[in-house]
């Protein structure tokens, strides 16, 4: 297995230094970036895997010379699960990043892009594998400059530079909780190192707890976009390289996911207060229903996919919100049950959101365009394409037979299982959640009826889509390779759950696996198969069946099947794109119906013909959604420390002798301090 | 042995007090090249403590540093600083922030807590230098004090310079002398310092037709 490693660390380094030594030749560059990623993931699937089924964690050491600090690294069951994670992401975004970058050439730097790319995978990888809370926070700290330095590759436009500085201070103040968090932990615990976090010398007293619980909870939730601190991410998200956007939602926020089971299950030993799961519960539902809701409203296709990362963030938190609750009242099988779903669905939102960032990367090469009222009808011109980008939104929508489906439905169960908790609140509660999700899919689904509609069906809006071309072989295997995951996750869990049962056993301190495979592995069941099952190869089997059947009646019974191609019957007048549903047509009940949390704006400016009122010569419409967050909690902090800064600023003379003087005193003091 | 460890304590304690009677003299001396003359003066009387101290206890390496302090502060430093000089049409500092009596009586408040702090480590020590050390602090304070009362460019270089002799003086005192590697870094390091604040005061001069350095205020935003 270390050999293994030793080839996954290789390869990235080589991938970092190959496209940076080679002539200037942008083919060639971008497959010396890709090459070594492709290896390296691919080392990184399998040591996932064996990092998974091994029965003893492993670990190496490097001692360094500065003190508390070691390059330690270890392979146990969760870490492995991450990096098998990260690396079958990886894997599909280097594929496709050997025909993306290509349209960067001549608007940045195809080997910098290249190198950060690699680099960006190894500090993820590293992340997930660190064991030493020093070591984290130097591959953490690193994950995010790189990714901002990623995020910043066309510098020369003024809104991605803003996107960019948004993005760092938000992960610096989230780093900056984090530090918080592995502070108190040394607090008792003396020493950085995992192990020592894992088995303080004594328990820590119950209020530093709870603390580490809130600052872990803000820092990584920075990095998660938990609202309300995910405003950074409908920013970050669309201004990097789509393949780039695919790793950071798909795997970089995940990250924190790892990095907060890590705290709480590992760290904490599983021992909390019953409020400690309903918060992260509340927030989970929280970030589902608003991350949606936002999602609806947004016509640039990346800023919508970047909403619904916090949507799919919130839903893996309510699985793991109640899987803590139930950890706290001793319910081992279904805390268990809460983690498997949750974990299930980081796995799952991975893959098909990196599928979906891709697909929106291809719409973006092939148009130059990201607003989606741009495109139209672009199934025709790029079918495979459009296959790939609707596997992916009939999985982010939860339907059968995909990956998403099955995680939501897991989610579900662990959430309806709360009649077993002792207390009347929790058992209300966690119903509601449950009705929560169920309305936040019910919109996802919407949103993606509108984005694949309004994208590929109909005629072409514009000129771009209209001239649209199907992208290169690359890019199809990559988008191809994640929609496979995609459909075998969610037609064959019983390939998933025993790995994801292996990764929870020692958090939850029970294995499920032959509860939750029932029937040999054909069928789910929340642990209690009288409650509830679901087998995803017969529904499958149901759904094709259906299909066939209805293909068949239509034979059999229906008319003439002779294809007649003729244009779209439009009452007698030429059908042209501007009679099509816009997308803001297409939201505006959704919109109406929630008001109260969007706030919207609507401006319809009329200009009449100078002759007569009743001709219309041209209408302008515009509609904005209030920023409720950036406008009453981050404009308010803004000004707020703006305000300090410049009360600050009086000190700030800029004068030599004072600034002198200030050194001089603070010495004297602190020379009449010492004694 | 005995009493010449005695005496050689003695002598080096006259060494240090030579050097801090330099500083009162910087202190209350207007004309810049009398500043500058009174500096080499004053890295002259470390190049003696030095070589006494190298002497008293064998340390060869002390031979070196104190060479090294010959050559670069008594001998390269002034002829810099005397050329900037030349080459600016200011002779004497006019205004000064703190004048020339309340200056003295301020660096002798700093001489007195100088010795108020170094009090309680003094008799810990065993070496026969010890009680250079708070000489060596008051020479400390004073450069500092020096930068901040003086308006001129070259004054503040001087303050900084003499801060550093009291530096190379405690560091002399308390253990006698950093390592020779760590000695040659400071040396580069302030002759370097020099060499930039000469270039810098001629720009300065050039910009603002003037040394003083609260000109710069109008840098700021």
């Amino acid at each position: 297995m270390l050999n293994l490693l030793w080839i996954l660390l290789g390869s990235y380094v080589v991938g970092i230094l190959l496209p940076l030594c080679l002539p200037r030749r942008p083919e060639v560059q971008s497959l010396a970036a890709s090459a070594p990623a492709i290896v390296a993931t691919s080392a990184g699937i399998v040591l996932g895997l064996l990092g998974i089924t091994s029965s003893e964690p492993v670990t190496i050491s490097l001692a360094s010379t500065i003190p508390l600090l070691a390059f330690s690294i270890r392979i146990d069951p969760l870490a492995a699960f991450f990096v098998l994670t990260i690396s079958l992401v990886g894997l599909a975004a280097s594929i496709y990043a050997i025909g993306y970058v290509r349209h960067f050439d001549g608007r940045a730097s195809v080997p910098v892009l290249g190198a950060l790319f690699n680099g960006f995978l190894c500090s993820m990888t590293l992340v997930v594998l660190a064991d030493n809370g020093i070591f984290f926070l130097i591959v953490w700290e690193l994950m995010s400059l790189l990714s901002y330095f990623l995020v910043v590759t066309e510098h020369e436009k003024a809104e991605v530079r803003y996107a960019g500085l948004f993005y760092l201070i938000m992960t610096h103040v989230g780093t900056a909780f984090i530090i918080l968090t592995f502070l108190i932990l040394f607090y008792d615990s003396g020493a950085f190192s995992f192990e020592a976090f894992r088995h303080p010398k004594q328990p820590l007293p119950e209020g530093m707890r709870t603390f580490a619980f809130l600052m872990a909870l803000i820092g990584f939730g920075t990095k998660a976009g938990i609202v309300p601190l995910h405003v950074w991410l409908p920013y970050a998200h669309p201004a990097a390289p789509s393949h780039i956007s695919a790793l950071m939602s798909g795997v970089m926020i995940k990250t924190a996911i790892y990095a907060l089971i890590r705290v709480y299950f590992d760290f904490l030993g599983g021992q909390f207060p019953w409020w400690w799961g309903f918060v992260v519960l509340f927030l989970g539902a929280t970030s589902a229903l608003l991350g949606v809701m936002y999602a609806l409203m947004e016509h640039d296709l990346k800023r919508l996919l970047a909403f619904h990362s916090v949507e799919n963030i919130g839903i893996i938190l309510l699985g793991i919100g109640a899987g803590m609750i139930f950890q706290s009242y001793g319910l081992k099988e279904l805390a268990a049950l809460g983690l498997l779903a949750g974990l299930y669905h980081t796995i799952n939102h991975a893959m098909f959101k990196a599928l979906l960032f891709l697909g929106a990367g291809s719409l973006l090469y092939a148009t130059h365009a990201r607003n989606i009222d741009e495109y139209g009808g672009l199934l025709r011109r790029m079918p495979w394409t459009g296959v790939f980008f609707l596997i992916g939104a009939v999985s982010i929508s939860a339907l059968p037979p995909t990956n998403g489906f099955v995680s939501e439905w897991l989610v579900f169960q662990s959430l309806f299982l709360s009649y077993q908790l002792p207390t009347v609140f929790l058992k209300l509660m966690l119903p509601i959640a449950a009705a929560i999700l169920a309305l936040t899919g019910v919109l996802a689904l919407a949103c993606f009826a509108k984005a694949f509609g309004i994208s590929f069906l109909a005629l072409p809006r514009s000129a771009h889509a209209r001239h649209a071309e199907e992208v290169s072989a690359p890019m199809r295997v990559g988008m191809g390779l994640l929609a496979a995951f995609c459909l075998v996750l969610g037609v064959a869990p019983m390939v998933i759950v025993p790995l994801l049962d292996r990764v929870i056993a020692p958090l939850a301190g029970i294995s499920i696996e032959e509860k939750v495979l029932a029937m040999d592995g054909w069928a789910l069941a929340p642990v209690n198969v009288e409650f509830s099952s679901l087998s995803t190869p017969v529904l499958a089997l149901l759904l094709t069946g259906l299909a066939l059947l209805g293909w068949g009646l239509a034979v059999v019974f229906g008319g003439r099947l002779r294809t007649r191609h003729y244009k779209t019957w439009g009452c007698g007048i030429n059908l042209t794109p501007r009679m099509e549903y816009t997308a803001t047509g297409f939201v505006q009940p959704i919109k109406r119906v929630f008001s109260t949390v969007y706030q919207p704006t609507v401006k319809l400016e009329t200009e009449f013909l100078h002759e007569s009122r009743y001709f219309v010569k041209r209408r302008h419409f515009e509609f904005h959604i209030e920023p409720i967050f950036e406008k009453y909690l981050y404009n308010p902090l803004v000004a707020f420390f703006t305000t300090m800064a410049d009360r600050l600023r009086v000190i700030q003379a800029g004068s030599l002798h004072l600034y002198l003087t200030y050194i001089f005193v603070t010495l004297i003091l602190l020379l009449l301090l010492a004694v | 042995m005995q009493v010449l460890s005695y005496s050689g304590s003695q002598l080096v304690d006259l060494c240090s007090a030579l050097l801090l009677l330099t500083c009162f003299a910087i202190v209350a001396q207007r004309r810049l090249s009398a500043c500058v003359d009174l500096f080499a003066l004053q890295s002259a009387f470390l190049v003696m403590t030095a070589a006494l101290v190298a002497y008293l206890t064998g340390n060869q390496h002390l031979y070196i540093a104190a060479a090294l302090t010959g050559v670069i502060k008594v001998i390269i430093i002034p002829r810099v600083l005397k050329k900037v000089i030349d080459r600016l049409n200011v002779k004497r500092e006019l205004v000064m922030y703190v004048n020339v009596p309340a200056g003295l009586l301020i660096c002798g408040g700093l001489v007195m807590l100088a010795f108020f702090i170094s009090q309680p480590i003094i008799p810990l020590g065993f070496l026969l230098t010890r009680d250079s050390l708070a000489i060596a602090l008051a020479i400390v304070l004073i450069g500092f004090f020096t930068m901040i009362a003086r308006q001129k460019a070259v004054t503040q270089l001087v303050g900084f310079l003499v801060l550093e002799n009291g530096l190379f003086l405690g560091a002399t005192a308390a253990t006698y002398g950093m390592p020779l590697i760590v000695e040659l870094g400071v040396f580069f390091d302030v002759l370097i310092a020099t060499l930039i604040a000469g270039i810098y005061t001629n720009r300065l001069q050039d910009a603002f037709d003037s040394v003083d350095t609260n000109q710069l205020t109008v840098l700021k935003e």
